[in-house]
Parts: structure tokens; C-alpha cells; sequence
């Protein structure tokens, strides 16, 4: 394993450690449980197969026996029944001659070599016994003679005998002829020996055994530390009531004791059988725990970002396993080139994006400063929302698809990337030109025009330019001067370029300034409101005021609303300022006589947001104010949005009683049709027009002609910038029924308006004539 | 041996002579332990009063024949002093033999139409048998007194003219589990008319 992991090492060891150790446990386990089992059954089976042998030696023993003696008693009952049949013997036992009987059976008995040869009479009497007889033996003995007992077994006094014997008829029974051989130990071995295996014969009473012994079958019993198997079988005895049988034994143990040797065999090669499997199990688990301990370091360093692979050595499963792994981390860092490429790149284009716009730019300025210098060039393409609307989002895409090839192609060795939207952005030297005619050259390469999806486009573009180096260093200071000169050339009129002037920072931050100011006025109190009285020339009072705003910072002082009513509109905090208007207006109105109305400006911006019919609604409710009092006085600009939305807010509005003027009437591209378009209250006519009154003729027709349709179309028609009694007169001659300006009264407070309202003060203006 | 004529004369006295006034008929009926009547047991009867005098004869011939491998009849009684004759009806030869204490004889190989004989002088039974031919068996019972019968095959045996009075009736079977084969009971024989006994053996 390669350096840096030799800390892991001592982990891993131990993980390949516990693995072989299960390993090796668990199979030598198993070959012990094997061996145990192969031990047991041999065992088992071997004692089995000795104890069947004793057995059926046993038997075949029992059997042995029995044909012998039965060959023994034929014997001694054919020696008996020759001397039975003899004539001269009988005649000796019928006349009771005892010598005569003895003797015979004392000649018989050696020639025989038997151990007793006897006769018993009828009454009893024993004669030619070798020993002495106990007179109750002597009796049963004849009683089992008379019973007809001729064969078997027979115990007299310490000694047992195989008997047989004859009755001798002369001519009728008077006696038995018994002969008789010693049963004792000489003749048992020579019994014994006629078996494979040394059965121990011997011959007991019967009643000295066991029930269990004495029925016949072999019994397993414990003598002397060892097992032995006991047979007992029924012997041909003379006396029935005393029977004797033939015990065999033979010591299981002994027998097994054979088999040892063996045994103890089997379980050494057992032993060593479980050392090799324990051996060899381990090392078999260590040839598989070495891969996977290597397959775990390569993966660890795959977490770490190092794109590792494994070497596959083998083709089993574990060189399966290392070629996937190695394959797993292949795509891994594939889908990783992807992830970055995509966190970099923008989707629509391929070109970079912003990100990494900026660390290009912050590498570049991180390089000494060679021989060129480089430039950030911002573009946003002029009315791309346009293209979007009328043709749809996939013809756009596809257009910006367009532009961004012509930028790389026109950008070369330089860098180009999409800001997102329609904005792009270029990072050029000044190698091959200077930035300006670099510039301009970017505004003919997209103004070229593009068939897109069937569509003939020509795109337009503004450009801000700012220098590396001159106009900052760091990359969010070039982007954001950049951008204020890109911002620049769009004021300045669309498909042009700027560069960035330290200037024009300083206006964005006052603005920036001014908007935080602003957006805290309302909160702060610092709006106010002042009324300009209109006045109406047929009734001569003064029939409304219009509502205009002042801010009064408490460092700017009092801010013109020509300057803070377009950051307002902008940043959309004309809305919360239009709204405070219109509740402050209504407010005040309240109080004033009921003839006097209210007239408040409405921003287009106010009208595009959906709450403004609520909160007209809701401040005339809160004020009280009847709706026929509040006038809004809008501009034609409304209607270039969304004339139909407009308009139905505009009926909605109207239906409640509010009343709607027209303002600046006669600057916009259709005042016109927008009469025609809505019943509006009333018309403004435009300060321009009552400045041009004394200088030029045609102003007059002009007011006439607007006087004349307003009155046609059942309109009011209000001068705006009365500014001397020439002006008035005309407007009154020319049939103007309302007069705003300076002539009649500057824009006046609250408190003041109160007076003028309630009579307490007049005007200072003379309107006779 | 001597006794023997006076014995003869005494038992044909007795015969000769009228039956007294006061005799009775024993009828004797043998079975053995499960009831089964006894054939071939001789039933004698010794009164109190004596045995009348005279010589005893008895109706059947006294003469036990060999015919067919076998004594005829199986059990023959004489009279005490009796000569019986063996006549061999069988073409091969018979070795009579006998132990028996009351008589211990042998008539060796004699064929056939060869008649042997033999007295006896002594009362008791005597056991006969054929030295050659293990199965022949044949008792003599030897009485002395008149009034001795065999069973027949339904185990009956009928006295009569027996002394009235107390007597001794004693019965004898050779397989009898008895001594000498013997037992003796008493019996009241009545003056006149008959006495039925039944008596029951033990055999072997």
C-alpha cells in the first residue's frame, strides 16, 4: 500500500485479523465437529460390532455346549443301557446282590473312566456310589429317577455330574443304573476351548442367577470395573426341581479394549485434520481480507476527493469487485467534471457564468501586469423581453444561443460568459485594438441581424466598459462599475456604449444613499404633503387642490420630487409612498367644504400593482371621504401597459364616484384616442402649451381646440402653470374652466389651505376682468 | 415242602366241601387315582375266621402259555404249591426268567411245544419275564388263601362263598406305588348276600 495510508494500516490489520480468525475458527470448528462425529460413529459403530460378536459367540457357544454334552450323555446312556440289558446284572440287582452289583459297575466304571457308576433301587438304595450320599439326596435322586429322568445336570453333595441314566427291568423295574462324569473345571476349559472367543463356561444352580439372567437372555452387567455379557441357558438337569444352567461370559470392555489402538488413531488424525483446516482456513482468509483491505483504503481515499483505483490481480469475485470499484470511482469523478462543469458553465449556452467569470477575473488580476491591459466588457441586448413575449421563450433561448456563439467568435482568445437573462459579459486585452473600437465593434457584431426559427431578428445591445486595473482590481468592483456604466449607456439612449467614470460611482452611490433615505421617509415623517390650489374660473373659487409631495430629510433638507419620484418609481417604494399619499390627502380633504375636491397623482407604477383599487377603497372608507371628492389625475404612460387592465381598474375606480383627469395632456404619442378610450373627468393641459401662449399664435388655437373638445366630450379642462394675468386672459377668453399656477397660488400647507378654504385669506391675485 | 400236600388236602377240603351257611360274595371294584377301573389286579381275602381247609383250586387252568410274544394270561393266580406249566405257543424260543423272591427260576430257552414247569411253594407275586424278549412281562400271584379273584377289563372281581365275618381283603397290582405291591384293608364280610367294595389305587 502506498505511503500515506501506512496509518490506516494498523486498522485495516486488525479488521484482517478478527476476519481470518472467524475464518479459521469457524472451519476448524467444523473439522472438529467432523472428526468428533467420524470418532463417535467409529466408536459406536465398533462397539456395536464387537458386542454383536460376543453375542453371537455366545450363542454359537451355548450351542457348542449343548450338542457336546447331548454327544456325552449318548455316550454314557448307550455304556448304561448295554449294562441295563445284561442278564447277569440284572439277576445281581434283582436278588440284591450288592457285591456282585458293585463290582460290576466298579469294572464298568474304569473301563468307562467315569466318575460314578451306581445303581438305585426302587427302595432306595445306592449302591456302588464312590463317596458318601446324603439320604435325602439319595432319595430325591430316586425320585427323579422314578419320575424318568434319564439325562442331565445332577448336583450330589459339593459336586455336579452329567448324568444319564437306565432302568433295569427284570422284568420289571427295579432300579437305575446311573453313570456319571465329574463336571469340573478341566471340563468346562475343554468346553471353552471349542469357542473362538473364551466364554468362561460354567455351570450354576439356577436359582443363584438373576430373573433377568435365567430367562435366557444375554444381559449386560457391570463386574469388576468392566462390562460383561452374561448368557445363561438351561442345561438338561436331572433333578427339574433343581435345575442348573450353563453360564457364559465374556467382557465387552476386553473386547473393545481391542479397538483402542485404533480409536486413538482416528482422533490423531483428527487433531492434526483440525490444525491443517485451522491453518489453512487462515491463510485462505488472509488471501481474501488483503483485497478488501485494500479495496477499504482505496475507498477512503476516494471519499477524500483522490480518485484512487485498485489493482485487479485475480478473476474471482474480488477481481470482479476492484474492476467495479474501479469503474464506480472512474464515474464518480466523471459526474464530478460534470457538477463542476455545470456549476461554471451556464446551461442554455455553454459559456461560462458568473462564478466563474469571477475567479477569471480575479486570476487575472492576480498575474503581474504584462504589456496589454484587459477590459470587462458588460452587455444587456436592448428589448429582449420583446422577442420573448411576441415569439415565444424558445425563439429567445434560441437568440441567445446565437449571440453567445458570436461573442466567442468574436471574443477569440478572450473570455466570454452569460451573466444570466440577456446580460453577457467579455474579458478582452487591447492587443490587437483600443477597448473603444473593441466596443464598437461588439455593437456591430450583435446588431447584426439573425434569422432565428424563421423569425427575422435584429438584436441591439448597450455596452458598459470597465478597465482592469483603472476601474478596480478585485472582480466585484470591475462587475459592479461595469455594470453602472452598462446602466449609463442605456440612459443615454440604447445601442451605444460607456465607459465607467469615477462620476458616475459616485451618482449610483447617492442614489443607492437616496433610496435608503427614502425608504425610511415614511416611517421617519419626513413626507409631507403641499396642495396647489385649482381654481375655477366660472364660479371664481377654488374648487380643488392638487396633492403634491415633499420629503424633508434632515440632512438633504428638502429633496425636489424631481429627483426622488423616479428612484421612488424605480425601486417600487412609490407604492408605500403613494399609498401614504392618498391616505393623507384623503384625510385632509375631510375637513374641507364639500365642494372642494382632492386631486392626488397616480404613478403607473402604483396602477400595475393589484392593491391599488383596495387601498383607494379602503382610504375613503377610513377618511370618510365621499369618492366624488378624490380626483386621480394620471398620465397617458398608463395606457402603454396593459390598456385593458387599466382601463377595467379605471371603470372599477370610476364606478365607485372617483374622478380621473388626464394630466400632461398633449405631450404624450395619443392623447387623443385616449379620450376616446375612457370618460375621463377632466384634461390637464400641459404647462407647455401656456408657456408658448404669448409667444406664439398657434398656441392659442391649440388651447381653443382642446377647450373645445374637453367641452364637447362634457370634460373640465384644467391650465397647469398659470404664471401671469396674459396667460389668464387667454385661457379665459379661450374657455379654460380651471386654472393651476403660480399666478393664483404656489403650492401652500395644510394649515393655510384651511384658511384660504374657509375664507379667512384671499388669494393675492387679482381676478377681475 | 411238606406242608404242601396237607395244603393241597386242606384247600380241596375245602372246595369238596359244602359251602357253609354263613358266606358271603365280596364284589371288588378297583379304579385307580382318577377312576379309572384297574384290570389285572388280584383281590384276595384272608377272613378272621381262617382260611378253610382243604386244598384251593381254582377254576382256571394253572398253566401261563407264551404265545405271540407275550405271557397268556398276563396274570395268572394259583394256589400256594401250585405246579404251573409254560407252554411255548410261539416258534422261537422263550427264556422264562423270574427274581421275584417268592420264586427265583429260570427256564432257559426252551422252544416250541416244550413245556416247562415249575412249582410254587411260596405265596407272594412272582414277576416273569423273557430273557430275550425285553416286553414279555407275566405275574404269577401265589395265594393262599381261596378267595383270590383277578379284575377284569371293567376292574371288577367278584368272590363269592366268602367266610362271613371280619376279614382282610388285600389288593395287588405290579405298578401299585406300594409296598410289595400290596395293600391290605379290612373287610366285614357279610354272612349272607353280597358286599360291594370299591377300592382305590395308587398306581404308578
Amino acid at each position: 500500500m502506498p505511503g500515506p495510508l501506512l496509518l490506516r494500516r494498523g486498522a485495516a490489520d486488525r479488521v484482517a485479523r478478527s476476519l481470518s480468525a472467524k475464518l479459521a475458527l469457524f472451519y476448524a470448528a467444523l473439522i472438529a465437529l467432523v472428526v468428533i462425529v467420524i470418532l463417535a460413529g467409529a466408536k459406536a459403530g465398533i462397539g456395536s460390532h464387537a458386542e454383536r460378536m460376543i453375542r453371537d459367540e455366545m450363542v454359537s457357544g451355548a450351542a457348542v455346549f449343548d450338542r457336546v454334552t447331548t454327544m456325552r450323555y449318548a455316550q454314557l446312556g448307550d455304556a448304561s443301557r448295554v449294562l441295563a440289558g445284561d442278564f447277569g446284572f440284572r439277576s445281581a440287582a434283582a436278588t440284591g446282590d450288592a457285591p456282585t452289583i458293585a463290582s460290576a459297575l466298579d469294572s464298568l466304571r474304569a473301563r468307562l473312566r467315569l466318575s460314578q457308576a451306581f445303581y438305585v433301587s426302587t427302595d432306595g438304595d445306592v449302591v456302588g456310589f464312590r463317596g458318601t450320599l446324603a439320604s435325602g439326596e439319595a432319595e430325591t435322586l430316586r425320585r427323579a429317577l422314578e419320575d424318568g429322568s434319564t439325562r442331565g445336570v445332577l448336583q450330589l453333595g459339593e459336586h455336579r455330574f452329567n448324568a444319564a441314566a437306565t432302568a433295569i427291568e427284570a422284568p420289571t423295574t427295579i432300579g437305575w443304573v446311573v453313570f456319571a462324569n465329574r463336571l469340573d473345571g478341566r471340563e468346562l476349559a475343554e468346553l471353552a476351548r471349542l469357542s473362538a472367543i473364551d466364554l468362561s463356561p460354567r455351570i450354576v444352580p439356577a436359582a443363584t442367577l438373576s430373573a433377568a439372567e435365567r430367562s435366557g437372555g444375554i444381559v449386560e452387567r457391570e463386574a469388576g470395573g468392566e462390562d460383561v455379557l452374561i448368557q445363561a441357558s438351561p442345561v438338561a438337569s436331572f433333578r427339574n426341581e433343581a435345575p442348573q444352567m450353563l453360564v457364559l461370559r465374556y467382557s465387552v470392555t476386553r473386547a473393545l479394549a481391542h479397538y483402542a489402538p485404533i480409536l486413538w488413531l482416528l482422533l490423531a488424525c483428527g487433531v492434526v485434520g483440525v490444525l491443517a483446516a485451522a491453518a489453512g482456513s487462515w491463510l485462505l482468509a488472509r488471501r481474501i481480507v488483503r483485497p478488501i483491505v485494500a479495496l477499504d483504503a482505496a475507498a477512503r481515499r476516494v471519499a477524500q476527493g483522490d480518485y484512487a483505483q485498485v489493482p485487479v490481480e485475480t478473476r474471482d469475485e474480488i477481481g470482479t469487485l476492484a474492476e467495479s470499484f474501479n469503474r464506480m470511482v472512474e464515474d464518480v469523478g466523471e459526474r464530478e467534471r460534470q457538477i463542476t462543469h455545470m456549476a461554471l458553465h451556464d446551461a442554455l449556452t455553454g459559456l461560462a457564468n458568473r462564478t466563474l467569470l469571477r475567479e477569471h477575473l480575479s486570476k487575472m488580476a492576480a498575474r503581474p501586469a504584462s504589456g496589454r491591459r484587459h477590459a470587462l466588457f458588460c452587455l444587456d441586448l436592448d428589448n429582449f423581453k420583446v422577442v420573448n413575449d411576441t415569439l415565444g421563450h424558445p425563439v429567445g433561448d434560441a437568440l441567445l444561443c446565437h449571440v453567445a456563439q458570436r461573442l466567442s467568435d468574436f471574443a477569440g482568445d478572450g473570455f466570454v460568459a452569460r451573466l444570466g437573462g440577456d446580460e453577457f459579459a467579455l474579458v478582452v486585452d487591447d492587443a490587437q485594438r483600443p477597448f473603444d473600437r473593441t466596443a464598437l465593434a461588439l455593437l456591430g457584431v450583435v446588431a447584426e441581424p439573425c434569422t432565428v426559427a424563421g423569425h427575422r431578428i435584429v438584436p441591439g445591445t448597450s455596452v458598459g466598459v470597465a478597465i482592469v486595473g483603472a476601474d478596480g482590481t478585485d472582480p466585484v468592483t470591475l462587475a459592479r462599475n461595469a455594470d453602472l456604466a452598462l446602466y449609463r449607456a442605456k440612459r443615454d439612449g440604447r445601442g451605444g456604449f460607456r465607459f465607467f467614470e469615477t462620476a458616475m460611482d459616485a451618482e449610483a452611490q447617492r442614489r443607492r444613499q437616496m433610496e435608503l433615505d427614502l425608504h425610511d421617509a415614511i416611517a421617519e415623517g419626513q413626507l409631507s404633503l403641499m396642495f396647489q390650489p385649482l381654481f375655477d374660473l366660472a364660479r371664481s373659487r377654488v374648487s380643488a387642490f392638487e396633492a403634491l409631495l415633499r420629503w424633508n430629510h434632515s440632512q438633504r433638507g428638502t429633496v425636489s420630487p424631481v429627483d426622488f419620484i423616479p428612484l421612488a418609481e424605480d425601486t417600487g417604494l412609490i407604492i408605500p409612498i403613494g399609498e401614504w399619499v392618498i391616505r393623507e390627502a384623503c384625510r385632509v380633504a375631510r375637513h374641507w367644504p364639500d365642494h372642494v375636491r382632492i386631486a392626488v397623482n397616480v404613478s403607473p407604477v402604483q396602477f400595475r400593482s393589484p392593491g391599488l383599487s383596495t387601498v383607494i377603497l379602503q382610504a375613503l372608507a377610513d377618511t370618510g371621504l365621499a369618492p366624488g371628492r378624490l380626483e386621480l389625475e394620471i398620465t397617458e404612460s398608463l395606457f402603454i401597459d396593459n390598456p385593458e387592465t387599466t382601463l377595467a381598474s379605471l371603470h372599477q375606480l370610476r364606478a365607485l364616484g372617483v374622478r380621473v383627469a388626464l394630466d400632461d395632456f398633449g405631450t404624450g404619442y395619443s392623447s387623443l384616442s385616449y379620450l376616446r378610450a375612457f370618460p375621463f373627468d377632466k384634461i390637464k393641459i400641459d404647462r407647455s402649451f401656456i408657456m408658448d401662449l404669448l409667444n406664439s399664435e398657434g398656441a392659442t388655437a391649440i388651447i381653443k381646440s382642446i377647450t373645445t373638445l374637453a367641452e364637447a366630450l362634457g370634460m373640465e379642462t384644467t391650465a397647469e402653470g398659470v404664471e401671469n394675468v396674459g396667460q389668464l386672459d387667454i385661457l379665459r377668453e379661450q374657455g379654460c374652466s380651471h386654472i393651476q399656477g403660480f399666478y393664483f397660488s404656489k403650492p401652500i400647507a395644510e394649515a393655510e389651505v384651511d384658511a384660504m378654504v374657509f375664507g379667512t385669506a384671499m388669494p393675492p391675485m387679482r381676478l377681475a376682468g | 415242602m411238606k406242608r404242601l400236600p396237607f395244603l393241597l388236602a386242606t384247600a380241596t377240603i375245602a372246595v369238596a366241601a359244602p359251602a357253609p351257611a354263613r358266606a358271603g360274595t365280596v364284589a371288588v371294584h378297583v379304579v385307580d387315582a382318577q377312576g379309572r377301573p384297574v384290570p389285572d389286579a388280584v383281590v384276595t381275602i384272608h377272613p378272621a375266621a381262617g382260611v378253610p381247609a382243604g386244598p384251593i383250586r381254582f377254576p382256571w387252568s394253572q398253566a401261563m402259555l407264551q404265545k405271540d410274544i407275550a405271557f397268556h394270561p398276563s396274570t395268572l393266580i394259583v394256589p400256594v404249591g401250585a405246579t404251573v406249566t409254560f407252554p411255548n405257543a410261539d416258534k422261537v424260543r422263550h427264556h422264562v426268567y423270574s427274581f421275584s423272591k417268592p420264586a427265583r427260576f429260570e427256564l432257559k430257552l426252551f422252544g416250541r411245544d416244550e413245556t416247562r414247569s415249575y412249582t410254587f411253594r411260596t405265596a407272594g407275586a412272582v414277576a416273569l419275564g423273557c430273557n430275550i424278549h425285553d416286553s414279555m412281562k407275566g405275574f404269577i400271584k401265589v395265594v393262599d388263601t381261596p378267595f383270590a379273584a383277578r379284575t377284569d377289563a371293567s376292574g371288577d372281581a367278584r368272590i363269592p362263598g366268602v367266610t362271613g365275618g371280619q376279614a382282610r381283603l388285600t389288593v395287588w397290582h405290579p405298578q401299585m406305588k406300594a409296598r410289595f405291591n400290596e395293600s391290605t384293608f379290612p373287610l366285614g364280610v357279610p354272612a349272607g348276600g353280597e358286599t360291594a367294595q370299591q377300592i382305590r389305587l395308587a398306581l404308578r
